[in-house]
């Protein structure tokens, strides 16, 4: 039982953390492109419009849900649920901070430290697809349907490009467990450089750029491209259901940024000292720091770059993505194998 | 080093947003700040008053003549020997601007040749009510004391005092194209903004040869 | 007359060998699809539509019904007809990038574009007709709303036909100052034109810093005729005022502030391969189409094509400034967004010597008979007076005749045909919109190309519904 109440405060906890950090994150968001399109962003619900976020989603709670006449009703239903529920779900496996000790017993701050994280975390990402796909199908209307159309094929290429882009991240930490990969990304090499998978770097461009497309965000944003499909697949969806697709869009670029973080930027990885409770709390500060850090990036790409066209997208993943991949992977293995080996002419 | 920059060719769109960083923001938060307005804006009409509290209106219907949106309508009466509304031997009796029709053309202002209708720097008169957008002579006419009228209280987008300002384009139109006016003083003063300077124009170079008085 | 300033540099490829540049190695890269690679149909193939939608297509009448080219309320669609195919999408007239309300009836065959038929008129406010009941004194009201981004253009045009009827010398004064007026309105032009062609790419920031230097320019319209747009300024006989106290410096300031921003769009953009791949290649229009089509203005010259009024044939003596019409090679979208940086600069190149020769002197025709008196003289003369209410009144009157006049306007030539009979009041006004032209060449240029293209296309070609409807 007691079990079962721990997991429940643990989902709790990771939502209700990641619901905040998502409300500040559209602020922040907002704050920061406008800033740097020389305009000053929201000011007036709150303090610097700090609450302008949640003053939005009372809105769209407050407004009519309009089902179109030709919707697949339930389809049409369900889709905005499982994009929020595959958004969150992604979120349970990133631990935040170093484990805690507290009475011999050591706690993770993941909310669900398993094994396989890497593979939960593909395959949960995999369905957040469908989310979309059926939006636009079940809309039952056509500028829904092209974008449902391109988010499929764009999200699917894109998937294999991440999902190939975080093999050498496991040849390298020699662990699917995302814990084991921050904790392998501890300590320096030669003392002073941070031994930080960053060294990885052309996993981590194609993942960053693999995020991008992932979490539908300028200048892969043609999903929704609102100049060309007018709203993408998110067209026919008003209120809530559409608060509810914005969410899970924002959640996702949250998790993008968490998981670039701990596979790629060494997680809560950073000097610590002082008392136990700064013990626990710098970890996490340094976590949120790096985290913020892509986000501002994540941001700064949308301000600078025009958007894709879809072939081009297309032929930019399969074409360029995938092959750099494979070719690094196997680049990679060459060299551990040399490392573990030794080099056949030694 | 120029292959350098070649490479770095994609991404010099990054600085330029980045920069932007370091520049204030343009925008005016309307309506904690308002921008300032020029002289020559054209805002909503008042119909002026001269020092002595006459009004200026001779009831002319020139203004009504020449709006190309047809939105004033003006009708003029005698005026009482015993006491003078206006300067002259009529005076605008009724006098009414659709302000849904207006488009701010300043036609009227052109034509009015007592500088009775003139326009000042205040434009919201938005309203939810359509037939609250025909301004009576009521809410045009200023107070004797040149006070300006507005069918709207005051309030955080209404600043009464921009009722004040203004009559820049019956100033800047006033010379009608001629070099020798420019510079010159040919309105009389009103109650409400008092003797108005010329603009300078191109006065430093041309002479005056009849400047006739204000 | 200044010499150029060494900065300009000009697409003018007439002269030059064409080199082989950063774009060219670009346009000659698209591996996977480019628009125009198919066989071109003939201009009139992808024209011949109908006249408010595609034509029926194919034999089967449940067809047409079900893609929605044709509509029958009561008919069902029967189970065996199932066209997997292709399907009709109305772009427009409610549309984020259709520039106001254009309406693109599209067939489309996944994501490629197979027919499109613009659809025009949801704007029409029978502006033509209206000019026929407004005075010459009154119309430049109503002319200037027509393309409202180039309204000191509309003005102009106006007022030079009408001049010409009334065989009529403005002063020098009024047409530098006119010339001043309408190159800065190009530039504003062109600056949304550009900004908004950023945002239709996706290129958000572009959108915003397009319009943070147009303010500049509307901040100085408005100081000297009191309106940011549809100013009624340029009037028959001259220009309603003289400009402002202290007007060379607010345009030396307009003139650095513009040219900075306008560097810093290059910067943004020029490089970016992003930019390049939805921009290169991707709309284009034959020099031989763009003839047939009758498009001027920058999406000519994007094409090769050298034509501007300015040079043709000039008017308010603007062949006495110096300045470069720049030229593109390809007349695809590219050329055509570098085409328009390149004008603003020409156009701000204009401005600075209109500044340093401004002459001295009257801004209106002294002709009582067209210009009202000065506000002194009403109360000194009785003639001023009586001339003073005639001209406000029953406005100018001009001698019976036709004239036709056109400027060189941010589009291509504006125009105006007046018919008059005499009086004060046009028997008949017809405009020359440049947009229209470029907007019935939207199936030449649209044809088997993507979605994405078919706005990058349109952007580019910087339509005014305003102007096409009136
Ligand atoms: S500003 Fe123009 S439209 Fe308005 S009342 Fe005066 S003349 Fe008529
Ligand atoms: S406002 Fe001026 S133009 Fe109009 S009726 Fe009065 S005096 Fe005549």
């Amino acid at each position: 039982m007691s079990v079962f109440i721990e997991a429940v405060i643990r989902v709790v906890i990771a939502f209700g953390f990641l619901l905040t950090t998502v409300l500040l994150l559209v602020w922040v968001e907002r704050k920061f492109v406008s800033r740097l399109q020389n305009r000053i962003g929201p000011t007036r619900a709150g303090p610097f419009g700090i609450l302008q976020t949640l003053a939005d989603g009372l809105k769209s709670f407050f407004k009519e849900g309009i089902t179109p006449d030709r919707a697949d009703v339930w389809l049409y239903l369900a889709a905005p649920v499982i994009a929020v529920v595959t958004a969150l779900l992604m979120f349970l496996v990133i631990p935040i901070g170093a484990p805690i000790e507290i009475n011999g017993t050591t706690y993770s701050l993941a909310a669900m430290d398993i094994d396989v994280g890497l593979l939960y975390i593909l395959a949960v990402s995999s369905i957040g697809v469908y989310a979309i796909t059926l939006a636009g199908w079940a809309s039952g209307s056509k500028y829904p349907l092209l974008g449902s159309v391109r988010a499929s094929a764009q999200m699917i290429s894109y998937e294999a490009a991440m999902g190939l882009a975080l093999v050498p991240v496991v040849m390298f930490s020699g662990s699917l467990s995302i814990s084991a990969i921050v904790e392998s990304q501890q300590g320096t090499f030669f003392g002073v450089v941070p031994a930080w998978n960053v060294v990885l770097f052309p996993s981590f461009v194609v993942f960053l750029i693999a995020g991008f497309a992932e979490t539908n965000r300028a200048p892969f944003d043609l999903v929704e491209a609102e100049q060309e499909i007018v709203g993408g697949y998110h067209t026919e969806y008003s209120g809530m259901r559409f608060a509810l697709f914005f969410l899970a869009e924002y959640i996702s670029v949250f998790n993008i940024s968490a998981l670039t973080t701990v596979l790629f930027l060494g997680g809560w990885s950073g000097p610590v000292f002082g008392p136990t409770v700064l013990q626990w709390v710098l970890p996490i500060f340094w976590f949120l720091l790096k985290t913020w850090l892509i986000i501002l990036f994540f941001v700064w790409v949308r301000a600078s770059l025009p958007r894709m066209r879809y072939d081009q997208l297309m032929a930019f993943g399969w074409k360029k993505l995938i092959p750099l991949t494979l070719g690094w992977i196997i680049l990679l293995s060459i060299a551990l194998g040399f490392r573990n080996f030794g080099a056949p002419w030694a | 080093m120029s292959w350098f920059a070649d490479m770095l060719g994609p991404f010099r769109g990054f600085a330029v947003t980045l920069r932007q960083l370091s520049r204030p923001a343009v925008t005016t938060q309307y309506p904690d700040e308002k921008r300032v307005k020029p002289e020559r804006f054209h805002g909503r009409h008042v119909l002026n008053r001269n020092l002595d509290g006459t009004e200026k209106c001779i009831g002319c219907e020139l203004c009504a003549a020449v709006c190309p949106a047809k939105c004033i309508y003006v009708r003029g009466a005698d005026n009482p020997p015993d006491n003078p509304v206006s300067e002259g031997e009529r005076f605008g009796f009724v006098y009414e601007i659709n302000m849904l029709r207006c488009i701010f053309c300043a036609l009227c202002v052109e034509a009015c040749p007592t500088e009775a209708i003139t326009m000042t720097h205040l434009f919201e008169m938005s309203t939810t009510d359509r037939t609250e957008a025909i301004y009576t002579k009521d809410d045009l006419l200023v107070e004797r004391d040149g006070t300006p009228n507005h069918p709207y209280p005051e309030s955080p987008l209404i600043n009464i005092n921009e009722l004040r300002l203004g009559d820049g384009w019956m100033r800047a139109t006033s010379p009608s194209g001629r070099a020798d006016y420019e510079g010159v003083v040919q309105w009389s003063p009103s109650a409400r903004t008092g003797s108005m300077p010329a603009e300078v124009g191109q006065s430093g170079d041309i002479s005056h040869e009849e400047t006739p008085d204000g | 007359m200044t010499n150029p300033p060494d900065d300009v540099d000009t697409l003018d490829a007439q002269d030059s060998e064409p080199t082989e540049s950063v774009e060219d190695a670009r346009r000659t890269q698209h591996d996977m699809w480019v628009s125009g690679t198919e066989e071109r149909l003939p201009y009139s193939d992808a024209t011949n539509e109908g006249a408010q939608e595609l034509l029926p297509s194919s034999e089967d009448p449940a067809l047409d019904i079900q893609r929605g080219i044709s509509v029958d309320d009561d008919f069902v669609v029967p189970e065996r007809v199932v066209d997997k195919e292709r399907q009709i999408i109305n772009m427009g007239p409610q549309h984020p990038s259709t520039h106001g309300v254009l309406r693109l009836h599209m067939e489309l065959e996944g994501e490629t574009v197979r027919r499109v038929k613009p659809i025009i008129g949801y704007l029409h406010t029978g502006m033509e007709k209206t000019a026929e009941t407004l005075s010459y004194s009154q119309g430049s009201t109503n002319v200037t709303r027509m393309d409202y981004l180039a309204p000191f253009h509309n003005e102009l045009v106006f007022s030079l036909a009408a001049e010409q009827l009334l065989t009529l010398e403005v002063p020098e004064r009024a047409s530098a100052i006119r010339i001043l007026m309408t190159e800065l309105n190009r530039v504003a032009s062109h600056l949304l034109a550009s900004a908004t062609m950023g945002m239709d790419v996706g290129a958000i920031s572009m959108m915003i810093y397009g319009w943070r230097e147009r303010e500049v320019c509307l901040d100085f319209f408005e100081k000297v005729t009191g309106l940011r747009m549809n100013h009624n300024y340029i009037r028959v006989g001259g220009v309603a005022a003289d400009l402002p106290d202290g007007w060379e410096d607010d345009v030396m300031f307009l003139i650095d502030k513009v040219s900075a921003g306008v560097d810093e769009y290059e910067e943004l953009l020029n490089e970016n391969p992003i930019f390049l791949d939805r921009m290169l290649g991707v709309g284009v229009l034959t020099p031989a189409e763009v003839k047939q089509f009758g498009i001027t203005g920058p999406v000519a010259r994007a094409s090769g094509v050298d034509w501007d009024l300015r040079k043709v044939a000039p008017y308010c003596g603007i062949e006495q400034y110096e300045f470069d019409v720049p030229l593109g090679r390809h007349g695809d979208s590219f050329d055509r967004y570098k085409i328009r940086i390149d004008e603003i600069r020409q156009s701000l190149r204009i401005a600075k010597q209109v500044v340093e020769s401004m002459p001295l002197g009257d801004y209106r025709s002294l002709d009582a008979k067209v210009t009202p008196p000065p506000r002194a003289r009403i109360d000194e003369s009785m003639e001023a007076l009586i001339h003073h209410f005639k001209l406000f009144t029953e406005g100018v009157n001009i001698p019976p005749g036709t004239a036709y006049q056109a400027v060189e306007g941010p589009r291509g030539e504006v125009g105006a045909y007046i018919v008059s009979k005499g009086g004060p009041k046009p028997w008949r006004l017809r405009w020359r919109a440049p947009s229209f032209a470029v907007i019935q060449a939207l199936p030449a240029m649209m044809t088997d190309s993507l979605i994405a293209d078919v706005i990058a296309a349109l952007a580019s070609t910087d339509p005014v519904l305003g102007d096409v409807d009136r």
